[in-house]
């Protein structure tokens, strides 16, 4: 059973689910469809791959379905755009399902990619050079609440921007509204696999057993 | 009223501007001359505020109050964007003479509010030692300053800008709600840092079940082979919002083997599809011949109500 045909059978079997922007399944189909092509386009090259080439090539269509599917609209999906795009062998893949899909979307990766790695490099620099300056005065200091508190958020602030795509170049306003795209738009990921491993792992016992 | 005009213009450009602000760290002068430079708005005040204290802020930026880690140079911008953004539009007279700054240090006593320094300070104020607790604390900002001395400005200048900071913590406040009723389990818990950590773990173990979903597909499938025609052709026709879930249902199954029989029951396949999908015969044909779907033998207890209906 290949894989495309899970898909295709989950196209029309994908369980509602909530997603605030648009009817569930309707996310859920688009996101197949794209991950389908991805997939067609991931195939071509070479035929037989190992276990794990093939669960990167799913990983990649699958996260490049999913920011497609997002048609631009938010950050993140621009970020994983740029990052998958960004490795040599993806490059033309990912161009490729850009350029079926819309060339404002491909601009837009590619500029989203350039204000990214100038703001690391800026970032990385600062880094550098504070930890060089910096003489931390370690005076001892009455500990507020406050401070704590700010600090602990700060602290999983940057873990949260380390996780989503793209998310160092945020401020916490919008980054907030990117995770909770980004969490949308795993969930439906999540969903969709589950639903195709599962039918596989159905018909592959059927198949056995039947 | 020109603060608050001042303090609206840019309140869309905190964000940015904090980012120009951590940029431009590495060197505390420029960092002013970077403040200078960043605001777009006329800011006469708010320039004014900044080319006077240019030289005093390098003297006191070198103060040995300052004790922040370097990670604070990259603080959250909306915190330090709120208390720059106080500062914008303070339009107040020049500096006159440097007022020690650990006495105001430590004469802020701020509550516990990890977004904002409350107010009710009690601290009684002039315009100089407003002027001089704005500029220290506007540097700190740049810098990544004390906190205390942080919360001892901030209340200063929250008080005159509370409206607009309201408006912003507001916003942030709704989002964290919303995020809060996403992620399950995050409506009980109360406290910024606790609803992030929730946030966190959820957005992980979504990416990790991604990883192990992906691998497990890689697993089971020989080659991801894709006969996409017509596939394609009967997808146009048949993309219903099937609530035919038995079929899929999030409940883990051991690995099948890989030696599909195709030409297995092609026919119930075709019957069971058929059963469900009246309206939709353009789905079927493609399906027949490839599917090896044994529905009339299963005894799983994967299948649902709507599977059963058909048999």
């Amino acid at each position: 059973m290949s894989l495309a045909l899970l898909l295709h059978m989950t196209i029309t079997f994908t369980p509602a689910s909530r997603a605030p922007m648009h009817s569930p399944s309707q996310v859920k189909r688009d996101f197949l469809k794209q991950w389908l092509k991805c997939l067609q386009m991931c195939s071509y090259p070479k035929k037989e791959m190992s276990i794990l080439e093939r669960k990167k090539a799913i990983k990649l269509s699958a996260d490049v379905a999913m920011a497609s599917t997002r048609n631009a609209t938010s950050c993140w999906s621009l970020a994983l755009i740029a990052k998958a795009s960004k490795e040599g062998n993806n490059k033309c893949l990912v161009e490729h399902l850009l350029d079926q899909e819309s060339e404002r979307g491909k601009m837009a990766s590619t500029f989203q990619l350039a204000i990214l790695n100038k703001k690391l490099r800026s970032k990385k620099i600062i880094k550098k050079s504070c930890s060089v300056r910096r003489v931390k005065k370690l005076a001892p200091r009455m500990v507020l609440a406050s401070s704590v508190a700010k600090r602990l958020v700060k602290n999983r602030t940057q873990v949260l921007k380390s996780l989503v795509p793209g998310g160092e170049s945020m401020d916490e306003f919008s980054l907030i509204r990117e995770t909770l795209d980004y969490i949308v738009s795993l969930r439906v990921q999540v969903d969709v696999m589950r639903c195709l491993a599962n039918a596989s792992d159905l018909l592959n016992c059927k198949g056995v057993h039947g | 009223m020109e603060l608050g005009k001042c303090a609206e213009a840019r309140s869309a450009d905190c964000g940015e501007k904090a980012e120009e602000i951590g940029a431009e760290h590495f060197q505390l002068g420029e960092e002013i001359r970077t403040l200078v430079s960043a605001p777009p708005a006329s800011g006469s005040s708010f320039t004014a505020l900044l080319e006077l204290p240019a030289t005093q802020a390098v003297k006191l930026l070198h103060s040995p109050e300052l004790e922040e880690t370097p990670r604070a140079a990259e603080l959250p911008p909306v915190f330090p964007a709120c208390k720059l953004s106080v500062f914008l539009g303070a339009g107040n007279s020049p500096e006159t003479g440097s007022i020690p700054v650990k006495q105001e240090l430590t004469d802020s006593d701020s509550p516990p509010d990890n977004s904002l320094p409350l107010a009710a300070d009690p601290m009684a104020v002039d315009g100089d030692r407003k002027l001089t607790k704005r500029k220290e604390r506007e540097k700190k900002v740049v810098k990544g300053p004390a906190k205390k001395s942080k919360t001892a400005a901030a209340c200063e200048a929250d008080r005159e800008k509370l409206p607009y900071v309201h408006a912003r913590r507001e916003k942030i406040n709704a989002r964290m709600k919303l995020l809060q009723e996403l992620v399950p389990g995050c409506n009980k818990i109360s406290g910024t840092a606790m609803v992030l950590d929730e946030i966190i773990n959820h957005v992980q173990s979504l990416q990790r079940q991604v990883e192990f979903l992906s691998m497990r597909l890689a697993a089971v499938n020989p080659r991801i082979d894709i006969n996409l025609d017509s596939l394609l052709a009967a997808e146009n026709g048949s993309l219903l919002d099937s609530n035919f879930s038995g079929i899929i249902m999030p409940s883990m199954w051991p690995e099948g083997q890989f030696n599909v029989n195709r030409q297995q029951c092609p026919q119930v396949w075709h019957q069971t599809v058929w059963g469900r999908e009246e309206g939709n015969p353009n789905f079927i044909t493609p399906e027949n011949s490839l599917l090896s779907y044994n529905s009339s033998a299963n005894s799983a207890s994967l299948h649902s109500n709507q599977l059963k209906m058909e048999l």
